[in-house]
């Protein structure tokens, strides 16, 4: 069958960085929390969460590493803060503050091509379109 | 939650033509409708969570699943490979069935996990996956879980 890869050509690596950071990030935590998935993932799919949460925790590292120094300092900034570095904005709204951002900002990614983020908030922003 | 809410029957894709697990779980993500980008991070995360160890949880059921922030609700898709598939299972049987399972970083209902718990419950009903073989159209999948998992 026809099975492109996913087109992220147009995506700033940075982003596309920060957001595989966020997302293995909220795995991690979830390993974590007492209510979270350890038993399912346990019981269901035979994993030890233990060495799930350090092989999780080891590609973080990684992935961190390559973050750009300006980028990296202002990821460690606003990781204390919030448990989500990158927000989607969905219809001109910041899902990390819930303001309504200026089109001006948000406008074409795919065109300046450069790093976003929130001017309420601080995070970082991944516009879905 | 019932299980049946979750999927509709454009998540749902009987006839899988993919043939390696890459592509499979590209299939699977292309149910849920993300844009290219969303597609492409769901893409790696799922992968990083199958290199934890395999979803395929054995009799030929696999159920990838994580968070991710490219979905703001949980999105499920069903897809069936009648031929199986190589999804290096714990069983290291052919993988025939497979649910997809993705979750928002933070979920105000907290449907995640139970949501989870229950589609592997319902897998692993032993007379489940010979009735999933014997569908025909995407609504008798729904009608299925409304029986069997209400
Ligand atoms: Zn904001």
């Amino acid at each position: 069958m026809m099975s492109p890869d996913p087109n992220t050509d147009t995506m700033h690596p940075q982003l596309m960085l920060l957001m595989e950071l966020q997302d293995l990030r909220s795995q991690h935590r979830e390993l974590e929390k007492d209510d979270g998935s350890a038993p399912v993932e346990r019981e269901h799919f035979h994993i030890d969460p233990a060495e799930a949460r350090a092989q999780l925790a080891e590609k973080i590292s990684e992935l961190e590493e390559r973050l750009d120094p300006q980028v990296r300092a202002r990821y460690e900034r606003i990781r204390p803060q919030r448990e989500r570095v990158v927000v989607p904005v969905i219809n001109g709204v910041c899902y990390g503050c819930f303001v309504s951002i200026a089109t001006a900002t948000v406008g074409d990614q795919e065109v300046h091509q450069e790093l976003q983020s929130c001017e309420n908030c601080g995070s970082f922003i991944y516009v879905v379109s | 939650m019932k299980l049946r809410k979750l999927f509709t029957t454009d998540s749902v894709e009987l006839n899988l033509e993919s043939e390696t697990k890459d592509e499979v779980l590209k299939e699977l993500i292309q149910l849920l409708g993300l844009d290219d980008k969303s597609e492409a991070i769901l893409f790696k995360t799922l992968k990083r969570r199958e290199n934890l160890g395999s979803t395929g949880i054995g009799k030929g059921i696999a159920i990838p699943h994580c968070r991710s922030l490219v979905v703001n609700e949980l999105r499920l898709a069903y897809g069936r490979k009648p031929e199986g598939i190589d999804f290096q299972a714990i069983d290291d049987e052919p993988v025939h069935n497979l649910f997809l399972i993705v979750a928002p970083p933070l979920e105000v209902s907290n449907q995640y996990l139970p949501v989870l718990g229950k589609i592997a419950q319902f897998a692993k009903d032993p007379d489940i996956p010979e009735k999933l073989q014997e569908i025909d159209e995407a609504t008798q999948f729904l009608d299925l879980l409304e029986e069997r998992a209400p």
